[in-house]
């Protein structure tokens, strides 16, 4: 066959009819994706301008304010700890540093409303710290309360430093060692290095990493209702939940997803702005022996960090789970919880890495105005609070195909929206290093579409699918007011036992559930960072 | 690119068997939850409180129950969206507000007049459409060691000058205090509670507790003077710390003018959903619940007020009667509840 056969046949026949099926499929899951906006658009619609007025001049200012500052020091919290983590493991070889690596992600076990629990818990005047705290200042002297910015910011720093420190290191780890030695060679000192070469050459990950953390503080609800932290999220769950009407909730909700969609489009217009390319013989990076000194000022840090954000929550977790146990309340019933979270969790990061594909995939060939109205649209389940996203879905359901409504297929819906997000950017990331001149080969050596996804694309975008399984498995796992508005009757997750036991104050079945949270997503953690290592 | 073609496979083979297990685990549960005639509670109230006297019902009738909790509001919400739609045929709710707003909307089918007559007509709504089966009464909590504080007669003495940083409230989302906030803005009218809610936000400086437990605690611990609570979280933490340096104030007993408001008064209680499926086992249950037994439990558990005449309260409780209570129905608890948040969200509480 000749190569002219061949090129009419790529161009007339499979290669046409696949860019129609994909140019299909994305806009279809688009569509589903932004089922709860249109919800939100709908009912806000119908709050009156009195109504509008209102919020406007009673809830607004106060809410903007608050969570405005939450996510500047947020964002600043995680950024000292994990750009200055993933700096030290990534340019210091020491002693232990592969243990510290997996301390600073394993804090990503731990959802936002345990730590939050855990922290009130350990700060009273029997627990740990209050009376560490009393032994140290006095019975007397009072210990800090987190009820309070300050608190939230705590909490939350050390539950979102994680994503930092993963994406600021994937960046320093593959990249370009040989700038930072150019820049020595020229006379710069470590301070200047790291200023102007390293730090400017991790912004596009850094920038990423916040991203994901302010997305994260915007969209919590778990700290902020235990802390009682007024936030956007908070208050609209209070409006949905004190009054007859979702009008107001709606209108809360639609400032929330304007003011979100700001931060997003600006922050993909600085990264796109920015872009630095290795020179593609990266290699393995020698790391340089840390001085003993070093060591020692690295792991005070390292082990400072890892203290608070993982094995004091973890000794606390180990300490009440051993209690439950001795008290024999693990029973069948909380191993159905635990198969119960097990089970969404792996449903909805199956089907959402799949669904997460066509807009992936339709993005990194396309790149133009259409594929990035596709993604941010996409975007919806990050930019919008967990209960709405509920609220929106159970109305489109009881409208439109009631029939499934009550079933298991409902809360799975609600999770792949909320969570689409996260597999399309891993997805669409990883497809970045598709370039059409591979697939393009694959296509003019005979291979069929689906040959040539099985065999080209799916195998050179396999970790990008993978971390993105793994990032809305966590998620999922810890989710809690989507499943709790949604689950089938009495199908309690482990998240849903969690606020239940902690808001009634009786914590026996709170800690064994917490911890296992943290044992169901180690085996996945462990995929991953090996994934990592063979990159 | 074979290998990696292999452990993608091999790991997709690993994903879907950990499916099948998992899947097997949750069809094995609901399979088991699922059998022939099970009665579903949705339960606004705590699990702890709720399980006694489900579990000595199933002993009774050997009816299986099945309790989907959550909060009160929003199960209520979740019933009005579902419609017929619903499996639920209990609804339980910690405040009487939500009966009242479910019964409005036209969400419960009423219990027979035999059931009804068990339980005193002012706890119970009024077509019989809810049943109210332990009654809590909103009184202050107050250190005893606390100095200068005799001024203290009526909630709204919190808003005091004088209390400035020394008291201990709740949320504004807690639904017992915005039952609470109902009875006063019924009682003294709008303005005097807009005021008064003003001075709250004073003097408890934006610092608002999540959990009544710890409004409690503050006070025992010296950290706050006096806290507004509802009257069974002062005897929780009695019973776990008997020497506490706390009592309780009874406010708006007396007044200058004679004419005591009285203290609020809300109810925690059941109701038969309309679209239930098995209204039979419904009924039996709110048979068994109003029973002298089941009230017994019901109410005992967290220390509540019986609302049968014939079952008494528990004894370290100051008796009924002996207190004047503030002349709201309970149903009203529901239909001012929207004014009610209005006028918290106009003040701004935290």
């Amino acid at each position: 066959m000749s190569l002219a056969v061949h090129y009419k046949n790529f161009k007339d026949s499979s290669f046409a009819q696949r860019i129609t099926l994909r140019s299909g499929l994305a806009p279809a899951v688009v569509a589903l994706a932004v089922i709860p906006l249109v919800f939100v658009i709908f009912s806000s619609g119908k709050l009156s301008v009195d109504g509008w007025l209102s919020l406007w001049t009673q809830r607004l200012p106060e809410l903007l304010w608050n969570t405005l500052t939450l996510s500047v020091l947020v964002a600043i919290g995680c950024f000292i700890l994990g750009v200055s983590a993933a700096y030290w493991v990534s340019r210091r070889d020491f002693v232990g540093r592969k243990l510290s690596i997996w301390l600073m992600v394993l804090p990503l076990t731990i959802p936002t409303y345990v730590f939050a629990h855990i922290y009130t818990s350990l700060l009273e005047d029997e627990g740990w710290l209050g009376q560490l705290w009393h032994f140290i200042f006095g019975a007397q002297s009072m210990a800090p309360e987190l009820y309070n910015i300050w608190g939230v910011t705590f909490v939350l720093s050390l539950a979102g430093f994680s994503y930092v420190f993963l994406l600021v290191r994937v960046a320093l780890s593959c990249s370009q060692r040989e700038f930072e030695e150019v820049a020595r060679l020229h006379g710069l000192n470590s301070f200047q290095v790291f200023w102007r070469v390293s730090l400017p050459l991790m912004r596009p990950a850094i920038a990423a990493g916040l991203a994901l953390v302010v997305l994260h503080t915007l969209s919590d609800f778990g700290a902020v209702s235990m802390l009682r932290y007024q936030t956007f999220t908070l208050s609209i769950y209070m409006q949905m939940n004190g009054r007859d009407s979702y009008e107001a909730a709606a209108g809360l909700s639609l400032v929330l997803v304007f003011l979100s969609l700001t931060f997003l489009v600006l922050e993909r217009f600085f990264r796109n702005r920015q872009r630095y390319y290795g020179t593609g013989k990266t290699g393995r990076v020698k790391l340089k022996k840390a001085t003993r000194l070093e060591t020692i000022a690295i792991w005070f840090w390292l082990g400072l960090i890892a203290l608070f954000s993982f094995i004091l929550p973890l000794a606390w977790m180990l300490s009440w789970s051993w209690q439950a146990l001795v008290d024999g309340l693990i029973t069948s019933v909380f191993w159905g919880y635990v198969g119960n979270s097990l089970f969404i969790s792996v449903a909805a990061a199956t089907l959402t890495v799949i669904i997460g594909l066509p807009v992936a995939l339709y993005h990194a060939r396309k790149r133009n105005v259409l594929s990035q109205f596709y993604l941010h649209a996409s975007s919806v389940g990050f930019v919008l609070p967990g209960p709405v996203i509920a609220l929106g879905i159970l109305a489109f359901v009881l409208a439109v195909v009631p029939v499934i409504y009550g079933g298991f297929i409902v809360l799975l819906l609600a999770m792949t929206i909320r969570f689409l997000p996260l597999a399309i950017q891993a997805e669409e990331s990883a497809a970045q290093q598709l370039t059409p001149s591979i697939e393009q080969a694959g296509r003019s050596l005979g291979a069929t579409a689906w040959q040539n996804l099985r065999r080209v694309t799916l195998p050179i975008i396999r970790n990008g699918m993978l971390s993105a399984w793994v990032l809305v498995f966590i998620d999922t796992l810890k989710e809690l007011p989507a499943t709790f508005l949604l689950r089938p009757t009495g199908f309690d997750t482990l998240p849903v036992r969690i606020w239940i036991e902690a808001s009634e104050e009786t914590l026996e079945l709170a800690a064994p559930s917490a911890l296992f949270l943290v044992i169901g997503t180690l085996p996945i953690l462990w995929f991953l960072m090996r994934e990592d290592k063979n990159q | 690119m074979s290998s990696i073609a292999v452990e993608f496979t091999r790991l997709f083979k690993t994903l879907t068997a950990l499916l099948l297990i998992a899947s097997t685990l949750v069809f094995s549960a609901s399979a088991m939850s699922a059998g022939d005639a099970t009665l579903v509670v949705y339960s606004g109230r705590s699990d702890k409180f709720v399980k006694p006297v489900v579990a000595a019902f199933t002993r009774a009738s050997g009816i299986k129950v099945l309790i989907h909790t959550g909060s009160s509001t929003s199960l209520l919400n979740k019933l009005k969206l579902e419609k017929a739609r619903t499996d639920a045929d209990i609804y339980i709710s910690n405040d009487a507000g939500n009966l009242q707003r479910g019964n409005t909307a036209g969400l419960f089918a009423p219990v027979t007049n035999k059931i009804a007559a068990t339980i005193k007509p002012q706890f119970r709504g009024k077509e019989n459409n809810w049943l109210g089966l332990s009654a809590r009464a909103r009184v202050l909590v107050v250190n005893s060691n606390a100095k200068d504080i005799d001024f203290i007669k009526s909630v709204f003495d919190l808003a005091d000058p004088r209390l400035n940083g020394k008291i201990a409230i709740t949320h504004s989302s807690n639904e017992s205090y915005i039952a609470g906030v109902t009875v006063y803005m019924l009682s003294a009218g709008k303005e005097k509670t807009r005021e008064w809610l003003k001075g709250l936000k004073r003097n408890s400086k934006g610092r608002v507790y999540n959990k009544h437990r710890k409004i409690v605690k503050a006070v025992a611990k010296g950290k706050k003077v006096v806290g507004l609570v509802n009257h069974y979280y002062i005897y929780r933490y009695l019973n776990k710390q008997p020497n506490a340096p706390i009592r309780i104030l009874m406010p708006d007993q007396e007044s200058e003018d004679g004419k005591p408001m009285g203290i609020a008064w809300n109810v925690a209680g059941a109701a038969i959903t309309k679209h239930s499926k098995h209204k039979d086992l419904a009924m039996k249950f709110m048979a068994y619940l109003s029973s002298v037994e089941g009230q017994k439990i019901f109410a005992e558990v967290n220390r509540e007020y019986p609302t049968r005449d014939d079952v008494a309260a528990a004894s370290m409780l100051p008796p009924v009667g002996s207190f004047k209570v503030a002349p709201v129905s309970m149903y009203k608890l529901g239909e001012a509840r929207n004014a009610t948040i209005d006028l918290i969200e106009s003040v701004g509480m935290p």
